[in-house]
């Protein structure tokens, strides 16, 4: 699994523009992760922690956000979930790209985000302040 | 990004960012889709797990398609270059593109890749990617098709196990059709499956081995 590379690319990117601020911590960062990037959270987390110590991320918060799927059906104009049809043999629902609306098929907008959304940054060490 | 103003001294300091971990390697795939096209060059990424067949559907095109395009393969491995060399002895140039401990090709070494081959040489580039079903979707390289090879061995389940790999595909390819008997395996609710996922997807059911079927994926690639 890649979350080890997307992790160390997410704490690259922080560590970048928290440079660019002077910070001298970061307490907490906040991060969108879609569905569909079949990134685990769990792993992700736990890259994390290792990835931050000895930085001056070591001890921030982390919030992960998980984003749902979406579509978006030219056609029609439908946006929202996927369609789930039932598997009569299996019993699995199973999703499709088929538009619930109107049966064209459909585009996927959201839940491929991996994005790193907001974060918390302390400038200076001599007034320290918690996360939140 | 928001603009901000400076903190104090000491202050807690909220920074709105947006900045999309997956979005540097997407935008790198668009430069080698650019890069292939002023060439002339049709790139098919080739994904599905380790032994489903991968490479010996990329020989079989290869011996089919000898006479009508001239062709390259790039062979992303974790460790080995042993399929690499396979590829090979059909005379077609292969780079192996080495990944370490990574579990996908990305865009950049694909763009790597790319600046080892002469693309006015080529027509037709293969990219047979990592063993792995779930993370090459989040990558892509910059192909014009992508092929998902499934086979048989893999059990009935295999297709509404992992759905969202299929809304990715262009060709899925059901492959070791001869062990479907013994296997007990449903190939035309494999193929449903795939159809109810992704409507638009071309599916074909092949033997790698005998060459079975492959005509049907150089239609189905519009080859
Ligand atoms: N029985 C059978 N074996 C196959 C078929 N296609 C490939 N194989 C065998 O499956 C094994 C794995 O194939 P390979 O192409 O190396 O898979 P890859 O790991 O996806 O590249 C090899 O021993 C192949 O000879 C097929 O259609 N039927
Ligand atoms: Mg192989
Ligand atoms: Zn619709």
């Amino acid at each position: 699994m890649h979350e080890f590379s997307v992790t160390s690319q997410i704490v690259e990117a922080i560590l970048k523009e928290a440079g660019k601020h002077n910070a001298k911590r970061v307490v907490a960062v906040h991060l969108d992760i879609g569905k569909l990037t079949f990134l685990g959270l769990e792993q992700v987390r736990f890259s994390y922690e290792v990835l931050v110590k000895g930085t001056i991320l070591e001890g921030s918060k982390l919030y992960i956000e998980e984003k749902d799927g979406i579509v978006n059906c030219r056609s029609c104009g439908y946006e929202g979930g996927f369609q789930y049809e039932d598997d009569p043999i299996y019993h699995i629902p199973t999703p499709t790209l088929r538009c619930p609306n109107c049966g064209e098929t459909v585009e996927i907008e959201g839940g491929r985000e991996c994005t790193i959304r907001d974060m918390k940054l302390l400038i200076s060490e001599d007034d320290k302040t918690d996360a939140d | 990004m928001k603009d901000v103003v400076e903190a104090e001294k000491g202050e807690i300091f909220d920074i709105e960012l947006d900045v999309n971990i997956l979005e540097a390697n997407r935008k790198l795939a668009n430069e080698n889709k650019e890069l292939l096209q002023k060439n002339g060059v049709q790139a098919i990424d080739v994904m599905g797990a380790i032994g489903s067949g991968k490479t010996s559907l990329i020989e079989k095109l290869v011996q089919n398609l000898k006479g009508k395009y001239r062709m390259a393969a790039f062979k992303g491995d974790l460790t080995t270059t042993i399929d690499a060399e396979l590829i090979a002895r059909h005379g077609v140039e292969v780079i192996p593109i080495n990944t370490g401990k990574e579990c996908h090709l990305d865009a950049n070494l694909v763009k790597k890749a790319l600046k080892r081959i002469n693309l006015e040489g080529i027509d037709l580039l293969f990219i047979e990617n990592v063993g792995n079903l779930i993370c090459p979707a989040e990558f892509p390289l910059g192909s014009d098709k992508r092929i998902v090879v499934v086979s048989i061995t893999e059990g009935p389940y295999m297709v509404v196990k992992h759905p969202f790999i299929f809304m990715d595909a262009d060709v899925v390819v059901i492959n070791k059709l001869d062990l479907a008997q013994a296997m007990g395996v449903d190939v035309k609710k494999l193929e449903n499956d795939a159809k109810t996922i992704n409507p638009k997807v071309k599916v074909v059911a092949t033997n790698c081995r005998s060459g079975e079927g492959i005509i049907n994926v150089i239609n189905a690639l519009e080859l």
